[in-house]
This record gives structure tokens, sequence and C-alpha cells, in this order.
């Protein structure tokens, strides 16, 4: 397997395998915390936060925990960081904290993570598991503020709690809730894989 | 084998201590904080049943000001009553009383205001629960709990007539009704017997303190 550049793994994760639109991973919370655009903002950032520590934490260990029990240990490590975040955000944000209520305990059962540390950082050295996993950690941090954009704006008609759609402009219910963010992730996806599409293609016939 | 096998034990019993240690670290620094925030929000929410205003996006400091100004808590047979008075001092404008009991997945955590008269509810709140997210959760929604503000309490002591009652939303009639949440039954029968509950033990208690 070739050693992948740091740029490399950067592009990955935010576009080529973008863990939302190309391997749809982390869906539960794309759909349920995005209807506020500062409530997604936290939760990206503390998966980032959790996905690359956790990385960190696998590669180090890689050499050292046995096979049969990677999937305990993985968990393990996850679960522990996620915790962390847990404490620091009932202490230093606890209205967000409430607001996610139950979707930060949930970043242990998201997929990206455990991904990351089975597919690469168990097989990478300490710094390239490092930038994979924020690399990842943004690509779903990105999709997400992108849904939520959409869905705060036409909802609530605010961005990050300003008002930006004047109040004469009736409010789409449904963006609020989860059908909404269905539509909306949907259609994210059709996009993309749109563009993605047509740059493999040239890339096929130019090769 | 055996070698491999007595090896992951070891090495999963001393990650799982490490990891537990920082765990418990980190909590440990700051529990006082976290302590501190629940207080300020279970004080929030009392003045909010109680309706004593606090202003949009009031300071902790604030919110402790305006609680230690207005209300009081008294201890009545073992249950916490708050009393609200009002900006002088000198008359009272409601009692809260704290709801509790099991909901449909864990237990309910709310609060209710009452008028001095002990006739009409100031309003309710619900501070903590495990109850599904987008059904039973919905119990913490302004449109549910802006129902019972200014409902009539009814002088039914001796008899097991329930205070409130959920029902179908649409079907609400009588003054004691209100909608229950469509696709969360068992969360709106759970409130309601907790609210009934509460509501039976604590009158004869404010009755007491009038």
């Amino acid at each position: 397997m070739a050693k992948l550049t740091s740029q490399a793994i950067i592009i990955k994760g935010l576009w080529t395998d973008n863990p939302v639109f190309r391997q749809i991973l982390g869906i539960c919370s794309a759909l349920a915390v995005t209807n506020l655009m500062v409530n997604t903002l936290i939760m990206g950032l503390s998966l980032i936060f959790v996905t690359a520590l956790s990385n960190v934490t696998v590669s180090i260990l890689r050499n050292i925990t046995p096979t049969r029990i990677r999937m305990m240990v993985q968990t393990l490590i996850i679960a522990s960081y996620v915790i962390i975040v847990d404490i620091l955000l009932k202490a230093y944000l606890p209205d967000i904290s409430e607001a996610l209520g139950a979707y930060v305990g949930l970043i242990i059962t998201n997929c990206i993570i455990m991904g990351r540390c089975e597919a690469f950082a168990r097989q990478n050295s300490v710094w390239p598991s490092f930038v994979d996993g924020i690399a990842s950690g943004v690509g779903y941090a990105l999709v997400l503020l992108a849904v939520a954009f959409f869905r705060e704006t036409a909802g609530f008609g605010s961005v990050f709690g300003l008002p930006v759609i004047p109040s004469e402009w009736t409010r789409w219910t449904i963006m609020v809730m989860p059908p909404g963010a269905f539509f909306m992730l949907g259609v994210i996806i059709w996009v993309v894989r749109s563009i993605g599409d047509k740059e493999l293609k040239k890339d096929e016939t130019t090769s | 084998m055996k070698k491999i096998r007595r090896f992951s034990i070891y090495y999963m019993f001393l990650l799982t201590l490490i990891f537990t240690v920082v765990v418990t670290a980190v909590y440990e620094i700051h529990v006082d904080r976290i302590e501190v925030n629940e207080k300020i929000k279970l004080q929030k929410i009392i003045l909010q049943v109680l309706d004593v205003p606090v202003p949009e996006g009031a300071e902790d400091r604030e919110v402790l000001d305006i609680f230690n100004k207005r209300v009081k808590s008294k201890d009545v047979e073992g249950n916490t009553i708050y009393i609200a008075t009002s900006e002088n001092g000198e008359s009272v404008e409601g009692y809260a009383i704290g709801l509790q009991g099991p909901g449909f997945w864990g237990p309910v955590y709310g609060m209710m205001g009452i008028s001095p008269q002990l006739d009409r509810v100031l309003g309710i709140a619900f501070y903590k629960h495990s109850e599904t997210p987008g059904l039973g959760g919905r119990i913490t929604e302004f449109w549910f709990i802006d129902q019972f503000k200014g409902k009539k309490i009814g002088d039914i002591q001796g008899e097991q007539k329930p205070f409130f009652r959920l029902k179908s939303p649409g079907t609400a009639k009588a003054s004691n009704e209100v909608d229950a949440i469509t696709g969360a039954t068992g969360t709106s029968r759970a409130v309601e017997r907790l609210i009934n509950k509460d509501l039976r033990r604590s009158l004869p208690l404010l009755a007491q303190l009038r």
C-alpha cells in the first residue's frame, strides 16, 4: 500500500471518500442535530476532536493490541473521549449540551469513528492517522453545516441565530423536522455525486 | 495460545483502568461547575413556572439574584416548596412544587407553579427526562406546557377524580383536559399520572403554609 501524503489524506476525507455523502455514514446525527447551525457546529467540532484523538490512540497502540480484542479496545477509546467531550460541554456550554442531548453520547455509535480506526489508524502511523481523523471529521462537519444552513434559513429564517429572512416570509416548518433533513441530505448527496461522477468520468476518458 | 489470551486479559484490564482514571479525573475537575449549571437551570425553571420575569439572555449571576430576591424555599414534611414573593417581599405570588415520577423510559422531573389561592396553575415545565426525542420528549415543548397555564385546579379532595387529563389532541373539551402528545401514549399517560399524584400530595401541604 503506497504511503499517502497528508494532502492526499485530506482530499480523501473531505471529498473523494467523504464519510457522509460517499460512505453514507453518520446519517443519524446528520438528521438530528442539523436544525440549527450552532448545534451542528459544536457537534462537528466534537466529532473532529473524538475522531482525531481516537485515531491517534489506536495508532499508538496498533502494534501491541491483540487482533482478537481490537474492537473492544477501539470502543473503549472512543467511549472515553466522547464522555470527556460530554463532561466538557456540560461544564462550559450547558445550553448547547442540553440542545444536543442524547446525540453527544451517540457519537460513540457513529460509524465514522470506528470506521476510520479500523480502516486507517490500525495500519498507519500516528501523524497520518491524526490527519485522517481531522479530515474525516471536517468532511462530516462541512456536509452537516451545509444541511443545517438550508434547514435553519428555511425553517427559522436565521443563520447561527441571527435573523436573515424577514418575518413576513412563511417559515418552512418541515425543514425543522426530520423529514426536512432527509430531503436536504438527499439533495446534497445528489448534487455532489453528480459533480463527482462527472470528474470521475473525465479522469477515465483522459487516463 | 494460552499466553496470548492471558496477555489480552491483562492488556484490556490495564487499558480500561487507565481510561477510567482519565475520564474520572476530567469529571472530578469539572463536577463543581456542572453542579452550579444544574442549580441555575433549576432556578430558571422555578422562576419560569412561577411567572417571575427573567430578562432574555440573563447571565447566571442575574438569575441567581432574581431567584434569591423573589423566591424562598420551605420544607414541609420532607417536600421542598418554593414560594414566590412580590417585589417588595410583602405578599405571596405563588407556590412551586416539584413534579416527579416514572415516565415511559425513565424518571421525569418537572416543576409546577400554583397561584396563591391554590386555584390556578401558573405554569409547568419539565427539566429532566429520558423520553423519546421528538415523541415523549415533546413534553418540554412550549405548546404542551402552555396548555396548563391558567388552568383551574378543581376542588376534588377526597374523590379519585384526576386534576388533569391528557386526551387525544383535538378531543380535549372539559376545563381540566389538555392535549396529549400524538405517538407518545406511554409518556402522556405517565405524565398525567405524575401530575395528578403530585398535586394530590402537595395541595394539602400548601394549604398548611397559607
